[in-house]
């Protein structure tokens, strides 16, 4: 009976066996070379294998008539063809087309710089911006590091490539950031307001940017803020200055961050003896509050505010004898909110909608009489974008600003207000993975000057290699006239042209980049017996190298940064083109970082170069002829990675200019000429030491 | 009365045994005892990314079970950690990264989808520390849920354990720190039932080399 039932079964096996199809072929590469570890598969079947060494491969299938293969490979995009199936064997070959790799496809990069967390062409992390010797986690300061910007101490902000520290502006997520420094000390440069910590990536542009940025000559700064938290944490931090906490609360699609801290710069400067002439040290006190909002699977809503208040008073030297100081107090607050929201419509379209306002005001006494200053901003901007093809996109948006200062001297009062409204759009347009094309246009009008502009820009990427790219880009820039010439009367808007050249190769563990630049500037505000003007004019050409190395040395990391600058302008209150005391001719510097293992402990190094910078020596018949000596810096930072009371805890100790260079930074010459008092860096040396303190997480990371 | 719930109870014990044995099909549970063959003889990469491939197949005739994606997830992260080349560790781990969030949708909730994902997360991290921090959060995350739909799944404390192996010390990671997280893994690995031999069960043998070097 038993071997009744075996006999079909046997049957039906070989009748299976003898109907089987035998497939095979061969997969290649565009350029002819073998695939290994191809998959290749008969569509809606299990059948199918992997292709070998050579790229052969070869099954069997007892599936009949018209079917398809399709073949996929690492690297390369799926293909498919349709074959016969009968009793014959089949002979099928394919040639897989490489597929474009987010990494090697090009990207519009010239005169920018991207810092962040698994970022597409980004050169530093969000934690090196923090971990670079020297800067004290201020994001200005760690952007000094990098070619096209000045180090410089005297004046807060970045002067990037010849232009003034206003021609640089800060967007935190796309939104106009008005007073992103601290009040400042006179000639002396003041820390950021905004926490590295608070942003995942940061943008930062030297020249030739995006159409969705205006109101600035000279370079962005685009700062984009983090989002949820993975878990509710504790943050404590205790300085050699002050202190501050601050409460993470993950919800399941939330979360919230409230923080507060207070500095106090009296007990550091009574242990470092300060240029300054303090009669009240520095004092700040503020908060701030992030809420995020994960509105869907792609949706995000963020709202930010901030509070801060500081005070400090001094005497100051009198300029015009040299010999006699008067009193100066200020008093700073600082308010700033922004929210933004960000949506796919579906699948090809994005919503970002986003609302700013910022008020900063000063107030204090100048020698005998009250004065005080307000700066306000309050926008509105709306952008859609539109995806189409592969990896183009077309973003539109409009953006309108209501912007303006008052100020009192006494009983002498100014004010000004004016509305900026904006319109922009943009386009990157992929020819192939390898060649991509950015147009753009802005459109700007502004209420208080009462005129229009139209600035056109336009990006080229072409991938000349797979790690090598060259860049090119045009850019026509506009900005309003400083506050300070605005409130005397309304004049035009300041112009400048940039041309970019840049070549880069990054791999994995290296980043070279050399670019090439000039700018023009129109229109720039001078200033004659007192009224502003648009007469001004000047140019800035050079070229900057950078280096970026995490491979060479075992544990270690570094990069090296140069920019040569040529320059000369004829604005302000210049009789003549020259060279501004801001731009230094050669600007150079290396920052090391390597992490001790054996010592749990991550330590630093930076040092920072510049050639002389000019000042004014009325003495001299020729206008900033004079030249200071070359400013030398080398600082350390340790950070020690402990637990204290099993919380995980950072001790970090930041040393500023170790061997105690003597940098001057310029000179202020008396009003006869026969005396003259060097401008110094707040103190030659100094020590900086914090104590950064987690709780409810026992890796450092939130 | 008793009878009825009695047969409810059946019921429901065949239910839940079908749901787990992928709405039974015998084509496709051979299928996978073939392709775990595959994997438990593969002896080099190249053995592991054909495993993967054949996962892969399954899965695109097989829209609706969540294991083959899983395994080709799992063969993907073992063909990267069997790979020399950095480059293509985290090319290879990119795929199963997509893998497991396929299973992930096929599959929700599911302690070992979860598991597996925060094993290559934190591979993802390994490649790059220093730039990728945020896989660091991530993959403690999804450990984290993980354990909360199943605490008794061994893989858990293993990857979690091996992760601290590997995060230096100084970072809350360790020898001393990781013994007793793969010491809970050994305990709950003497227990661990799979309730049908195609589901995960790998794991056992890797703990033993990780205790014998944290000794």
């Amino acid at each position: 009976m038993k071997a009744f039932y075996l006999i079909p079964v046997l049957f039906l096996y070989s009748s299976l066996s003898f109907g089987q199809t035998i497939i095979s072929g061969t997969i290649k590469s565009a350029n002819g070379l073998p695939l290994a570890n191809a998959n290749i598969q008969l569509k809606g079947s299990y059948d199918g294998t992997s292709s070998d060494n050579n790229g052969n491969y070869k099954f069997s299938s007892d599936e009949k008539g018209t079917q398809v293969i399709i073949c996929s490979a690492l690297n390369y995009e799926a293909d498919s063809i349709r074959i016969e199936l009968g009793t014959k064997p089949v002979l099928a070959n394919l040639i897989l087309k490489e597929a474009t790799n987010q990494l090697q496809t090009v990207t519009i990069s010239a005169g920018s710089f991207v810092a962040g967390d698994g970022k597409k062409g980004a050169v530093l992390s969000a934690l090196d911006i923090a971990t670079t010797a020297g800067t004290r986690a201020d994001v200005f300061a760690a952007l000094q590091t990098l070619p096209g910007t000045q180090v410089n101490f005297s004046e807060s902000g970045l002067f990037v490539r010849g232009g003034a520290a206003a021609e640089t502006k800060t967007y935190f997520d796309g939104l106009l950031v008005k007073s992103p420094f601290n009040a400042s000390v006179p000639d002396k440069a003041s820390r950021g307001r905004l926490s590295p910590f608070l942003f995942k990536g940061t943008s930062f542009s030297a020249g030739g940017y995006s159409a969705q940025y205006g109101q600035a000559l000279s370079s962005a700064l685009i700062l984009e803020s983090t989002d949820l938290p993975e878990k509710t944490t504790t943050g404590i931090s205790l300085l050699s200055v002050g202190g501050g906490v601050d409460q993470n609360i993950r919800y399941k699609n939330s979360s919230i961050t409230v923080g507060g801290y207070y500095y106090n710069l009296s007990p550091v400067y009574n242990l470092i003896k300060q240029q300054t002439n303090f009669v009240k040290a520095p004092e700040q006190l503020g908060g701030n509050v992030h809420y995020k909002l994960k509105t869907s699977e792609t949706g995000m809503l963020k709202v930010y505010a901030a509070y801060s208040k500081s005070k400090f008073s001094l005497m100051e030297n009198d300029n015009n004898t040299l010999a006699d100081q008067f009193f100066l107090s200020n008093n700073n607050d600082n308010t700033y909110l922004n929210a933004s929201y960000k949506e796919f419509l579906n699948a090809s379209w994005k919503l970002e909608a986003g609302f700013a306002y910022n008020k900063d005001s000063d107030e204090g006494l100048k020698v005998l009489d009250q004065y005080s200053r307000g700066d306000h901003l309050m926008e509105e901007k709306l952008t859609l974008t539109h995806y189409y093809g592969k990896l183009s996109n077309l973003k539109f948006g409009l953006e309108t600003f209501g912007t303006g200062r008052e100020e009192s001297l006494g009983t002498l009062t100014h004010e000004y207000k004016d509305q900026i409204s904006s319109g922009f759009a943009e386009s990157d347009i992929f020819l192939s993975s390898k060649l991509v094309v950015r147009l753009g246009l802005r459109t700007e009008y502004s209420s208080y000057l009462d005129r229009y502009n139209l600035a056109p820009r336009a990006s080229l990427g072409i991938k000349t290699a797979a790690n090598d790219q060259l860049s090119m880009a045009y850019g026509r820039f506009y900005q309003n006239p400083e506050d300070e010439y605005l409130i005397i009367k309304p004049t035009n808007f300041e112009q400048a042209d940039h041309y970019i050249l840049k070549y880069e190769r990054n791999t994995d563990d290296r980043n070279f980049r050399v670019e090439a630049f000039y700018k023009d500037y129109r229109g720039l505000t001078k200033v004659n017996a007192g009224v502003p003007d648009n007469s001004g004019n000047g140019y800035a050409q050079g070229f900057e190298l950078f280096w970026r190395d995490k491979k060479s040395i075992k544990d270690a990391d570094f990069w090296i940064s140069y920019s040569f600058l040529d320059t000369r302008r004829n604005f302000r209150d210049f009789p003549t083109a020259a060279t501004p005391s801001f731009a230094a001719k050669h600007t150079a510097s290396l920052v090391f970082k390597k992490f001790v293992n054996a010592i749990n402990t991550q330590v630093g190094a930076a040092y920072s170069f510049a050639s002389g910078r000019t000042y004014y020596n009325p003495n001299n018949p020729v206008y900033l002829a004079d030249k200071t000596k070359s400013y030398n810096n080398l600082s350390f930072t340790v950070s020690h990675l402990t637990h204290i009371l099993k919380q995980f805890t950072v001790l970090y100790v930041n040393a500023n200019n170790v061997p105690g260079f003597k940098n001057v930074y310029g000179y202020n010459y008396s009003n006869d000429g026969l005396s003259r008092q060097a401008k110094l860096p707040s103190a030659r040396r100094d020590l900086f030491v914090g104590l950064l303190m987690t709780i409810g997480d026992n890796t450092f990371v939130r | 009365m008793k009878n009825l719930k009695n047969t409810l109870l059946l019921m429901l014990v065949i239910f839940s045994l079908n749901s787990f044995a992928q709405d039974n099909n015998p084509k496709l549970d051979e299928a996978i005892k073939k392709g775990l063959d595959m994997i438990n003889s593969a002896k080099a990469a190249e053995d592991l990314m054909k495993s993967a491939n054949y996962f892969e197949r399954i899965a695109q005739v097989e829209s609706k079970a969540w294991l083959p994606q899983y395994y080709a997830a799992y063969s993907n992260l073992s063909a990267g950690l069997e790979s020399a080349d950095k480059k293509v560790k985290d090319q290879l781990w990119d795929k199963a990264l997509q893998e497991i969030e396929q299973a992930n949708n096929l599959s929700p909730e599911n302690s070992e989808i979860y598991a597996l994902k925060g094993y290559l997360e934190y591979m993802k991290l390994s490649i790059d520390p220093q730039s990728r921090l945020n896989y660091m959060g991530q993959s403690a995350a999804s450990l984290e849920q993980a354990k909360k739909i199943n605490p008794d799944n061994p893989r858990i404390y293993l990857i979690s354990g091996q992760n601290k192996f590997f995060t230096p010390e100084a970072f809350g990671g360790g020898k001393t720190n990781a013994k007793p997280i793969l010491e809970t893994a050994a305990a709950k690995f003497t227990i661990f039932k799979a309730t049908s031999p195609l589901m995960p069960n790998w794991g056992a043998e890797r703990l033993k080399t990780l205790l014998a070097q944290c000794n």
